[in-house]
Protein backbone atom coordinates (compact mmCIF):
# COMPACT_ATOMS: atom_id res chain seq x y z
CA UNK A 1 0.00 0.00 0.00
CA UNK A 2 1.35 3.40 -0.97
CA UNK A 3 0.62 7.06 -0.25
CA UNK A 4 0.38 10.04 -2.56
CA UNK A 5 4.09 10.89 -2.57
CA UNK A 6 5.15 7.26 -3.19
CA UNK A 7 2.64 7.03 -5.99
CA UNK A 8 4.35 9.93 -7.78
CA UNK A 9 7.81 8.48 -7.19
CA UNK A 10 6.64 5.16 -8.63
CA UNK A 11 5.15 6.91 -11.65
CA UNK A 12 8.46 8.74 -12.20
CA UNK A 13 10.27 5.39 -12.14
CA UNK A 14 8.39 4.23 -15.26
CA UNK A 15 11.01 4.10 -18.06
CA UNK A 16 10.96 7.33 -20.07
CA UNK A 17 8.90 9.30 -17.51
CA UNK A 18 9.39 13.07 -17.80
CA UNK A 19 6.85 14.24 -15.26
CA UNK A 20 3.95 13.03 -13.13
CA UNK A 21 1.10 14.86 -11.48
CA UNK A 22 -1.97 14.00 -9.41
CA UNK A 23 -5.00 16.12 -10.22
CA UNK A 24 -8.29 16.45 -8.34
CA UNK A 25 -10.65 16.43 -11.29
CA UNK A 26 -13.62 18.13 -9.60
CA UNK A 27 -11.76 21.24 -8.54
CA UNK A 28 -8.97 21.05 -11.12
CA UNK A 29 -6.38 21.26 -8.34
CA UNK A 30 -2.84 19.93 -8.54
CA UNK A 31 -2.58 17.65 -5.48
CA UNK A 32 1.12 16.96 -5.98
CA UNK A 33 3.55 16.78 -8.87
CA UNK A 34 7.08 15.80 -9.83
CA UNK A 35 9.01 17.04 -12.85
CA UNK A 36 6.17 19.40 -13.83
CA UNK A 37 7.31 23.06 -14.11
CA UNK A 38 3.89 24.66 -13.45
CA UNK A 39 1.63 22.14 -11.68
CA UNK A 40 -1.31 24.57 -11.36
CA UNK A 41 -1.44 25.18 -15.09
CA UNK A 42 -0.90 21.53 -15.95
CA UNK A 43 -3.68 20.47 -13.55
CA UNK A 44 -6.16 22.92 -15.03
CA UNK A 45 -5.34 21.80 -18.57
CA UNK A 46 -5.37 18.08 -17.85
CA UNK A 47 -8.61 18.24 -15.96
CA UNK A 48 -10.26 20.15 -18.84
CA UNK A 49 -8.86 17.65 -21.34
CA UNK A 50 -10.24 14.76 -19.30
CA UNK A 51 -13.64 16.43 -18.97
CA UNK A 52 -13.83 17.02 -22.73
CA UNK A 53 -12.84 13.39 -23.38
CA UNK A 54 -15.52 12.12 -21.00
CA UNK A 55 -18.25 14.28 -22.55
CA UNK A 56 -17.14 13.48 -26.09
CA UNK A 57 -16.97 9.74 -25.55
CA UNK A 58 -20.30 9.80 -23.71
CA UNK A 59 -21.91 11.20 -26.86
CA UNK A 60 -20.00 8.97 -29.27
CA UNK A 61 -20.20 5.67 -27.43
CA UNK A 62 -23.16 3.32 -27.41
CA UNK A 63 -21.66 1.46 -24.46
CA UNK A 64 -23.83 1.91 -21.41
CA UNK A 65 -22.31 3.13 -18.17
CA UNK A 66 -18.81 3.04 -19.61
CA UNK A 67 -15.74 3.94 -17.57
CA UNK A 68 -12.58 5.44 -18.92
CA UNK A 69 -9.64 3.20 -18.07
CA UNK A 70 -7.09 5.65 -19.35
CA UNK A 71 -6.60 8.38 -21.92
CA UNK A 72 -3.54 8.35 -24.16
CA UNK A 73 -2.51 11.36 -26.21
CA UNK A 74 0.58 11.15 -28.43
CA UNK A 75 2.32 14.36 -29.37
CA UNK A 76 5.52 14.81 -31.39
CA UNK A 77 7.85 14.04 -28.53
CA UNK A 78 5.73 12.65 -25.69
CA UNK A 79 2.98 10.32 -24.60
CA UNK A 80 0.50 11.83 -22.16
CA UNK A 81 -1.23 9.17 -20.07
CA UNK A 82 -4.16 10.01 -17.82
CA UNK A 83 -5.57 7.39 -15.50
CA UNK A 84 -8.64 8.20 -13.39
CA UNK A 85 -9.16 6.71 -9.93
CA UNK A 86 -12.60 6.75 -8.36
CA UNK A 87 -12.29 7.96 -4.80
CA UNK A 88 -14.88 7.05 -2.20
CA UNK A 89 -16.51 10.45 -1.78
CA UNK A 90 -15.23 12.72 -4.50
CA UNK A 91 -13.16 12.60 -7.56
CA UNK A 92 -12.01 11.09 -9.68
CA UNK A 93 -8.39 11.71 -8.91
CA UNK A 94 -6.29 11.70 -12.09
CA UNK A 95 -2.79 10.30 -12.23
CA UNK A 96 -1.13 11.87 -15.26
CA UNK A 97 2.27 10.92 -16.61
CA UNK A 98 4.30 12.40 -19.44
CA UNK A 99 6.66 9.99 -21.18
CA UNK A 100 9.44 10.52 -23.67
CA UNK A 101 8.20 8.97 -26.90
CA UNK A 102 11.69 7.72 -27.82
CA UNK A 103 12.59 6.14 -24.49
CA UNK A 104 9.32 4.60 -23.32
CA UNK A 105 7.18 1.57 -23.97
CA UNK A 106 3.52 2.48 -24.02
CA UNK A 107 2.16 -0.97 -23.17
CA UNK A 108 4.50 -1.32 -20.22
CA UNK A 109 3.74 2.20 -19.01
CA UNK A 110 -0.02 1.55 -19.07
CA UNK A 111 0.41 -1.60 -17.01
CA UNK A 112 2.67 0.09 -14.50
CA UNK A 113 0.24 2.96 -14.17
CA UNK A 114 -2.59 0.55 -13.46
CA UNK A 115 -0.56 -1.21 -10.77
CA UNK A 116 0.32 2.11 -9.12
CA UNK A 117 -3.26 3.38 -9.02
CA UNK A 118 -4.49 0.02 -7.69
CA UNK A 119 -1.98 0.26 -4.86
CA UNK A 120 -2.94 3.84 -4.04
CA UNK A 121 -6.64 3.20 -3.56
CA UNK A 122 -6.69 -0.44 -2.47
CA UNK A 123 -6.77 -1.12 1.24
CA UNK B 1 -8.75 48.64 16.35
CA UNK B 2 -10.42 46.20 13.97
CA UNK B 3 -9.67 42.53 14.47
CA UNK B 4 -7.21 41.09 11.94
CA UNK B 5 -8.69 38.98 9.17
CA UNK B 6 -8.29 35.22 9.30
CA UNK B 7 -5.65 35.05 6.56
CA UNK B 8 -3.51 37.53 8.53
CA UNK B 9 -3.86 35.39 11.69
CA UNK B 10 -2.94 32.24 9.74
CA UNK B 11 0.05 33.91 8.13
CA UNK B 12 1.23 35.05 11.57
CA UNK B 13 1.01 31.53 13.00
CA UNK B 14 2.88 30.15 9.98
CA UNK B 15 5.58 32.75 10.55
CA UNK B 16 5.85 31.75 14.23
CA UNK B 17 6.05 28.07 13.23
CA UNK B 18 3.20 27.42 15.66
CA UNK B 19 1.96 23.98 16.69
CA UNK B 20 -1.57 23.74 18.02
CA UNK B 21 -5.16 24.51 17.15
CA UNK B 22 -6.82 27.79 16.27
CA UNK B 23 -10.53 28.10 17.03
CA UNK B 24 -12.28 30.42 14.61
CA UNK B 25 -15.42 31.69 16.36
CA UNK B 26 -17.91 28.85 16.47
CA UNK B 27 -17.34 28.05 12.82
CA UNK B 28 -14.29 25.86 12.90
CA UNK B 29 -10.74 24.98 13.85
CA UNK B 30 -7.41 25.14 12.04
CA UNK B 31 -4.74 22.66 13.17
CA UNK B 32 -1.11 23.71 12.90
CA UNK B 33 2.06 21.70 13.04
CA UNK B 34 5.31 23.68 12.97
CA UNK B 35 3.69 26.50 11.06
CA UNK B 36 2.04 24.31 8.48
CA UNK B 37 -1.66 23.47 8.35
CA UNK B 38 -2.37 19.79 8.89
CA UNK B 39 -6.17 19.87 9.07
CA UNK B 40 -9.11 22.29 9.04
CA UNK B 41 -12.62 21.72 10.34
CA UNK B 42 -15.64 23.85 9.55
CA UNK B 43 -19.21 23.39 10.79
CA UNK B 44 -20.56 24.07 7.30
CA UNK B 45 -18.64 21.27 5.58
CA UNK B 46 -18.48 17.51 6.17
CA UNK B 47 -15.22 16.54 7.91
CA UNK B 48 -13.35 13.29 7.40
CA UNK B 49 -15.74 11.66 9.90
CA UNK B 50 -18.75 12.69 7.80
CA UNK B 51 -17.15 11.66 4.50
CA UNK B 52 -16.15 8.27 5.91
CA UNK B 53 -19.60 7.70 7.42
CA UNK B 54 -21.34 8.52 4.14
CA UNK B 55 -18.99 6.30 2.15
CA UNK B 56 -20.37 3.27 3.98
CA UNK B 57 -16.88 2.01 4.81
CA UNK B 58 -17.35 2.55 8.53
CA UNK B 59 -20.33 3.44 10.73
CA UNK B 60 -20.59 6.61 12.77
CA UNK B 61 -20.18 4.48 15.92
CA UNK B 62 -17.13 2.83 14.38
CA UNK B 63 -15.58 6.25 13.87
CA UNK B 64 -16.39 7.24 17.46
CA UNK B 65 -14.81 4.05 18.84
CA UNK B 66 -11.66 4.61 16.80
CA UNK B 67 -11.53 8.16 18.05
CA UNK B 68 -11.74 7.03 21.68
CA UNK B 69 -9.14 4.37 21.09
CA UNK B 70 -6.73 6.81 19.48
CA UNK B 71 -7.03 9.11 22.51
CA UNK B 72 -5.49 12.57 22.77
CA UNK B 73 -2.35 12.96 20.70
CA UNK B 74 -2.96 9.60 19.02
CA UNK B 75 -3.06 8.73 15.36
CA UNK B 76 -6.63 7.68 14.55
CA UNK B 77 -5.92 7.79 10.83
CA UNK B 78 -3.24 5.11 11.11
CA UNK B 79 -5.67 2.95 13.13
CA UNK B 80 -8.27 3.22 10.35
CA UNK B 81 -5.67 2.27 7.73
CA UNK B 82 -4.50 -0.70 9.83
CA UNK B 83 -8.07 -1.95 10.03
CA UNK B 84 -8.47 -1.77 6.28
CA UNK B 85 -11.21 0.87 6.41
CA UNK B 86 -9.32 2.83 3.78
CA UNK B 87 -5.91 2.86 2.14
CA UNK B 88 -3.14 5.29 3.01
CA UNK B 89 -3.66 7.09 -0.29
CA UNK B 90 -7.36 7.41 0.43
CA UNK B 91 -6.73 8.71 3.96
CA UNK B 92 -4.33 11.35 2.66
CA UNK B 93 -6.71 12.39 -0.08
CA UNK B 94 -9.66 12.39 2.33
CA UNK B 95 -7.84 14.65 4.79
CA UNK B 96 -6.52 17.04 2.18
CA UNK B 97 -9.89 17.23 0.51
CA UNK B 98 -11.76 17.88 3.78
CA UNK B 99 -9.13 20.45 4.78
CA UNK B 100 -9.45 22.45 1.56
CA UNK B 101 -13.22 22.23 1.69
CA UNK B 102 -13.33 23.54 5.27
CA UNK B 103 -10.71 26.22 4.62
CA UNK B 104 -12.67 27.51 1.65
CA UNK B 105 -15.75 28.16 3.78
CA UNK B 106 -13.91 29.23 6.93
CA UNK B 107 -12.01 31.92 5.05
CA UNK B 108 -15.27 33.48 3.87
CA UNK B 109 -16.79 33.62 7.36
CA UNK B 110 -17.24 37.03 8.93
CA UNK B 111 -16.22 35.94 12.41
CA UNK B 112 -12.59 36.51 13.07
CA UNK B 113 -12.65 35.99 16.85
CA UNK B 114 -9.90 33.45 17.15
CA UNK B 115 -8.26 31.63 20.03
CA UNK B 116 -5.03 29.66 19.71
CA UNK B 117 -4.27 26.68 21.91
CA UNK B 118 -0.75 25.27 21.96
CA UNK B 119 -0.25 21.61 21.14
CA UNK B 120 -3.85 20.80 20.29
CA UNK B 121 -3.87 18.03 17.70
CA UNK B 122 -6.61 16.40 15.69
CA UNK B 123 -7.50 12.81 16.61
CA UNK B 124 -6.83 11.55 13.06
CA UNK B 125 -3.18 12.55 13.34
CA UNK B 126 -1.13 14.29 10.68
CA UNK B 127 -1.23 12.86 7.17
CA UNK B 128 -0.92 15.82 4.85
CA UNK B 129 0.46 19.35 5.08
CA UNK B 130 -0.36 22.67 3.50
CA UNK B 131 1.77 25.74 3.80
CA UNK B 132 -0.40 28.79 4.55
CA UNK B 133 0.33 30.75 1.34
CA UNK B 134 -0.45 27.61 -0.69
CA UNK B 135 -3.73 27.11 1.17
CA UNK B 136 -4.78 30.75 0.65
CA UNK B 137 -3.83 30.54 -3.03
CA UNK B 138 -5.85 27.39 -3.53
CA UNK B 139 -8.91 28.94 -1.86
CA UNK B 140 -8.62 31.95 -4.19
CA UNK B 141 -8.24 29.65 -7.19
CA UNK B 142 -11.37 27.76 -6.14
CA UNK B 143 -13.32 31.00 -5.84
CA UNK B 144 -12.23 31.94 -9.35
CA UNK B 145 -13.20 28.46 -10.59
CA UNK B 146 -16.73 28.96 -9.18
CA UNK B 147 -17.01 32.32 -10.91
CA UNK B 148 -15.98 30.72 -14.19
CA UNK B 149 -18.68 28.08 -13.90
CA UNK B 150 -21.47 30.58 -13.21
CA UNK B 151 -20.58 34.15 -12.30
CA UNK B 152 -23.12 34.72 -9.55
CA UNK B 153 -23.39 33.62 -5.93
CA UNK B 154 -27.19 33.55 -6.10
CA UNK B 155 -27.37 29.74 -6.30
CA UNK B 156 -24.98 29.18 -3.38
CA UNK B 157 -27.48 29.83 -0.59
CA UNK B 158 -30.77 29.13 -2.35
CA UNK B 159 -32.60 25.78 -2.15
CA UNK B 160 -31.67 23.65 -5.15
CA UNK B 161 -34.75 23.36 -7.37
CA UNK B 162 -34.42 21.33 -10.56
CA UNK B 163 -36.43 22.50 -13.56
CA UNK B 164 -39.27 20.14 -14.47
CA UNK B 165 -38.08 19.89 -18.07
CA UNK B 166 -34.63 20.25 -19.54
CA UNK B 167 -34.17 23.17 -21.90
CA UNK B 168 -32.34 21.25 -24.62
CA UNK B 169 -32.73 17.82 -26.09
CA UNK B 170 -30.24 16.06 -23.82
CA UNK B 171 -28.26 16.76 -20.69
CA UNK B 172 -24.86 15.45 -19.63
CA UNK B 173 -24.46 15.07 -15.89
CA UNK B 174 -21.59 14.19 -13.61
CA UNK B 175 -22.27 11.54 -10.94
CA UNK B 176 -22.47 14.25 -8.26
CA UNK B 177 -24.90 16.33 -10.32
CA UNK B 178 -27.14 13.29 -10.73
CA UNK B 179 -27.10 12.64 -6.98
CA UNK B 180 -27.85 16.30 -6.31
CA UNK B 181 -30.83 16.39 -8.65
CA UNK B 182 -32.22 13.26 -7.03
CA UNK B 183 -31.70 14.61 -3.51
CA UNK B 184 -32.91 18.15 -4.25
CA UNK B 185 -36.20 18.82 -2.48
CA UNK B 186 -36.51 22.54 -3.25
CA UNK B 187 -35.79 23.21 0.44
CA UNK B 188 -32.15 22.19 0.99
CA UNK B 189 -29.33 24.54 -0.03
CA UNK B 190 -26.20 23.17 -1.76
CA UNK B 191 -24.28 23.07 1.53
CA UNK B 192 -27.10 21.19 3.28
CA UNK B 193 -27.24 18.70 0.42
CA UNK B 194 -23.47 18.22 0.67
CA UNK B 195 -23.79 17.24 4.33
CA UNK B 196 -26.70 14.94 3.57
CA UNK B 197 -24.82 13.18 0.76
CA UNK B 198 -21.44 13.19 2.49
CA UNK B 199 -19.83 15.08 -0.37
CA UNK B 200 -17.44 18.02 -0.12
CA UNK B 201 -19.41 21.27 0.06
CA UNK B 202 -17.21 23.00 -2.50
CA UNK B 203 -17.74 20.25 -5.09
CA UNK B 204 -21.46 20.55 -4.46
CA UNK B 205 -21.43 24.32 -4.88
CA UNK B 206 -19.52 23.94 -8.12
CA UNK B 207 -21.86 21.23 -9.38
CA UNK B 208 -24.90 23.40 -8.61
CA UNK B 209 -23.41 26.41 -10.38
CA UNK B 210 -22.69 24.20 -13.40
CA UNK B 211 -26.28 22.98 -13.28
CA UNK B 212 -27.33 26.63 -13.24
CA UNK B 213 -25.14 27.37 -16.24
CA UNK B 214 -26.63 24.38 -18.07
CA UNK B 215 -30.12 25.70 -17.27
CA UNK B 216 -31.16 22.62 -15.29
CA UNK B 217 -32.01 24.29 -11.96
CA UNK B 218 -34.16 27.28 -11.15
CA UNK B 219 -32.03 30.43 -11.16
CA UNK B 220 -32.72 34.08 -10.30
CA UNK B 221 -34.31 34.82 -13.65
CA UNK B 222 -36.98 32.22 -13.18
CA UNK B 223 -37.31 32.26 -9.41
CA UNK B 224 -37.65 36.04 -9.11
CA UNK B 225 -40.92 36.00 -10.99
CA UNK B 226 -43.26 34.54 -8.34
CA UNK B 227 -42.21 37.24 -5.87
CA UNK B 228 -45.21 39.34 -6.85
CA UNK B 229 -47.41 37.35 -4.42
CA UNK B 230 -46.77 39.55 -1.35
CA UNK B 231 -48.26 42.58 -3.12
CA UNK B 232 -51.73 41.78 -1.72
CA UNK B 233 -52.07 44.18 1.24
CA UNK B 234 -54.60 42.14 3.19
CA UNK B 235 -55.58 38.51 2.79
CA UNK B 236 -58.91 38.14 1.02
CA UNK B 237 -61.71 36.74 3.18
CA UNK B 238 -61.80 33.52 1.15
CA UNK B 239 -58.98 32.57 -1.19
CA UNK B 240 -60.27 31.92 -4.71
CA UNK B 241 -58.34 28.69 -4.98
CA UNK B 242 -57.90 27.20 -1.53
CA UNK B 243 -55.07 24.70 -1.64
CA UNK B 244 -56.36 21.31 -0.76
CA UNK B 245 -54.43 19.22 1.71
CA UNK B 246 -52.30 20.66 4.49
CA UNK B 247 -53.80 23.78 6.05
CA UNK B 248 -51.44 26.66 6.55
CA UNK B 249 -49.15 25.60 3.75
CA UNK B 250 -50.41 28.31 1.41
CA UNK B 251 -47.51 30.66 2.11
CA UNK B 252 -44.81 28.19 1.19
CA UNK B 253 -46.54 26.51 -1.74
CA UNK B 254 -46.27 27.49 -5.38
CA UNK B 255 -47.88 30.77 -6.41
CA UNK B 256 -51.55 30.45 -7.16
CA UNK B 257 -52.47 30.84 -10.81
CA UNK B 258 -55.93 32.10 -11.70
CA UNK B 259 -55.57 33.08 -15.32
CA UNK B 260 -55.52 36.86 -14.94
CA UNK B 261 -53.33 39.09 -17.10
CA UNK B 262 -50.38 39.11 -14.68
CA UNK B 263 -50.20 35.32 -14.72
CA UNK B 264 -50.25 35.18 -18.50
CA UNK B 265 -47.57 37.83 -18.45
CA UNK B 266 -45.54 35.73 -16.02
CA UNK B 267 -45.83 32.68 -18.24
CA UNK B 268 -44.66 34.69 -21.24
CA UNK B 269 -41.66 35.99 -19.32
CA UNK B 270 -40.91 32.49 -18.10
CA UNK B 271 -41.03 31.19 -21.66
CA UNK B 272 -38.74 33.99 -22.84
CA UNK B 273 -36.29 33.29 -20.03
CA UNK B 274 -36.20 29.58 -20.87
CA UNK B 275 -35.74 30.27 -24.56
CA UNK B 276 -32.90 32.64 -23.77
CA UNK B 277 -30.97 29.89 -21.97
Amino acid sequence: MIGIEDCLSEAMSIPGALGAILVDHTSGMAVAGKGIPDPGRAAAGLSEAYRATLDGIAMASEERGFRIEDVIVTTGSAYHLVRPMEMMFDGPLLLCVQLDVERSNLALARRRLRTITDELVAS
Amino acid sequence: MAAPTLDVVLTGLAHDEATGSLRVGKEGTVYFSRGRVSYVECTATPGVEGLLGASGRISVTGVRHTRQEAGPGGDGGALLVDRGVLSRGELEFCMLSATLDAAFFLLTSRTVRTRFRENGAHWLGIHWFFDVPGLLRECARRRARLERAWPSAELDARPVTPLRQIPGTRALLTPLQWELLLAADSAATPVELARRLGRPAYSTLLAVRELGAAGLVVTGETAALPKRTPKAPAPPPAPPLAPSGKPGAAGSGPPQVNGDATDVNLLLRLRDALEAL
